[in-house]
């Protein structure tokens, strides 16, 4: 009876605690609507975010598409050695790093390298009670803070997935004529000829999404902390499981309705 | 960096091999670690493993429909697929940021609130009490959660190729096409992934510096290392398995 009661209770403060976080990021999500509809934002904060999370994650994305791309051609591979279907190897890794792999996997080192670190910028903003400083000078923190970033990740998951793109499909025709030895032309005649730009622009719109997730997650986790040096770790570690869930779910979504 | 690096390597693997066979072990923090790695991350890792299992299912099934139509070996391949490269790859990755992160953040506020300075002051090795625990944990964690997760992902994949495609779950569920070598591959990645991120996770925060904003900085860090080294070491050892395992008929 009293371990049925813990269990109960258990699962009832588990479900508040996650619709009190969604509850939370839906506001938050709201409030950069409308300040973007009203035009609140800074924009040489704007500016900057861009410059620190697009250009500024650019090699690490670029490795992690370079190697991608790689692991893609491996996986066809497999598949493309037993049929000795050669000349699908540019259709199978183009067809899954675009649609798929590409902006899951740029997605989910994004979340690591700039959600985590809005986080945690944010996160020691607020525990050293600088969000109520702006506050009493009379600065909206929605606007000077949330509403450029929310705009900077968007804009710049989606740039980087275009080059992370381009970088994966190289490192795929690269690898393609190391391990399998397939001529590049083959690689690309056959990458170009099946795909569509449907298939592309799935890819993208996931990007997109992915980065309002990322940045909605972040914003959230980083201006909710409580409590130190300890608080902040916290917030950063459940920022980036939130936005792999997010990312996951709307991954499918955009999957199921867009096709 | 890399001098503390190679030393924190080097203590682990020490400290994980005097704990297996000499028995020098800290009562119950390795339990305690099982716990933290393991049972906290499950439903993480079954919610994140059963989306994707949903929509490569979903993505594998329009491909298939453009090019023959024949839906019947997709349920196979997807198993096989699991098996040596997404269920340990992205079980790893969502890992790489729920635990690399916990621990870059609980070593990292240790290190700003000097309790790792405590700690050698009295004699104890931060390595080997902090790191080694959860190395062990990790190895045994992450091939338990990956069997777990490619339950999870089967599961939703069956289901999402039944609801969407049509697709008789009993054709789907076929594990026939996954050869020893696939195992051996997905163990083998299992292990690896296991052994990198909390080592790599550990280094990261074994080099916070300054208060709060040192303790996100290694968070950061240690998220984006990890999933990193997961994504390098996919690619060898895929590339590996690509030329001995599953070369052939095994």
């Amino acid at each position: 009876m009293k371990a049925l009661q813990l269990a109960f209770e258990g699962l009832g403060s588990a479900a508040l605690a996650l619709f009190d976080e969604a509850g939370g990021m839906a506001l938050l999500a709201w409030r950069v609507l409308v300040g973007l509809l009203t035009l609140k934002l800074d924009w040489r904060e704007l500016v900057r975010s861009l410059y620190k999370m697009g250009v500024q994650s650019l090699p690490i994305v670029a490795l992690t598409a370079f190697f991608t791309g790689g692991i893609m051609v491996i996986q066809s591979g497999i598949f493309i050695r037993r049929f000795g279907a050669y000349g699908l190897l540019g259709f199978g890794a183009g067809y899954a790093t675009l649609r798929e792999v590409g902006p899951i996997l740029i997605g989910l080192m994004f979340s690591g390298r700039v959600g985590a670190n809005n986080a945690a910028e944010l996160g020691t903003m607020t525990v050293t009670e600088q969000l109520d400083g702006l506050r009493a000078l009379a600065i909206e923190p929605i606007g000077f803070l949330i509403v450029p970033r929310v705009v900077a990740m968007m804009i710049a998951l989606f740039c980087l997935v275009v080059l992370g793109n381009v970088v994966a499909i190289a490192g795929g025709a690269l690898f393609g004529k190391l391990l399998l030895n397939v001529e590049l032309s083959s690689f690309f005649h056959s990458f170009a000829d099946n795909l569509k730009p449907w298939d592309l622009m799935i890819g993208l719109v996931k990007a997109a999404v992915f980065g309002l997730a990322i940045s909605i997650t972040s914003c959230h986790f980083g201006t909710s902390v409580k409590g130190g040096a300890v608080g902040v770790g916290r917030a950063v570690n459940n920022a980036v499981v939130a936005a792999a869930v997010a990312i996951m779910i709307s991954d499918n979504l955009i999957t199921m309705v867009l096709r | 960096m890399i001098a503390l690096s190679v030393d924190v390597v080097t203590k682990t693997i020490a400290g994980a091999w005097a704990w297996l066979f000499r028995g020098r072990r800290t009562r119950g923090e390795v339990v305690k670690q099982l716990y933290q790695i393991g049972n906290r991350s499950l439903l993480f890792v079954c919610v994140t493993l059963g989306f994707l299992g949903m929509v490569l299912v979903f993505q594998t099934c329009l491909q298939v429909n453009r090019i023959t139509g024949d839906l019947s070996q997709v349920g196979a391949e997807f198993i096989k697929i699991l098996v040596h490269e997404f269920g340990p790859s992205l079980t790893a990755m969502m890992l790489a940021t729920r635990v690399g992160a916990g621990i870059a953040a609980e070593i990292g506020s240790m290190v700003v609130t000097e309790q790792i300075d405590a700690l050698r002051m009295n004699g104890v090795d931060p390595v080997d009490y902090l790191i080694v625990p959860r190395f062990l944990a990790s190895l045994v964690m992450t091939g338990v959660l990956t069997t777990i997760g490619v339950g999870a992902a089967v599961i939703m994949g069956a289901l999402t190729a039944y609801y969407s495609f049509h697709l008789n779950p009993v054709v789907f569920l076929d594990p026939s096409h996954v050869r020893v070598g696939d195992l051996l591959t997905g163990i083998m990645k299992c292990a690896a992934y296991g052994a990198a991120v909390p080592i790599v996770a550990g280094i990261c925060g074994l080099n916070a510096r300054g208060g709060s904003e040192g303790v996100g900085t290694a968070t950061t860090r240690a998220v984006i290392s990890a999933s990193f080294v997961v994504i390098l070491l996919d690619f060898f050892l895929s590339g590996l398995a690509l030329f001995t395992f599953q070369r052939g008929g095994l």
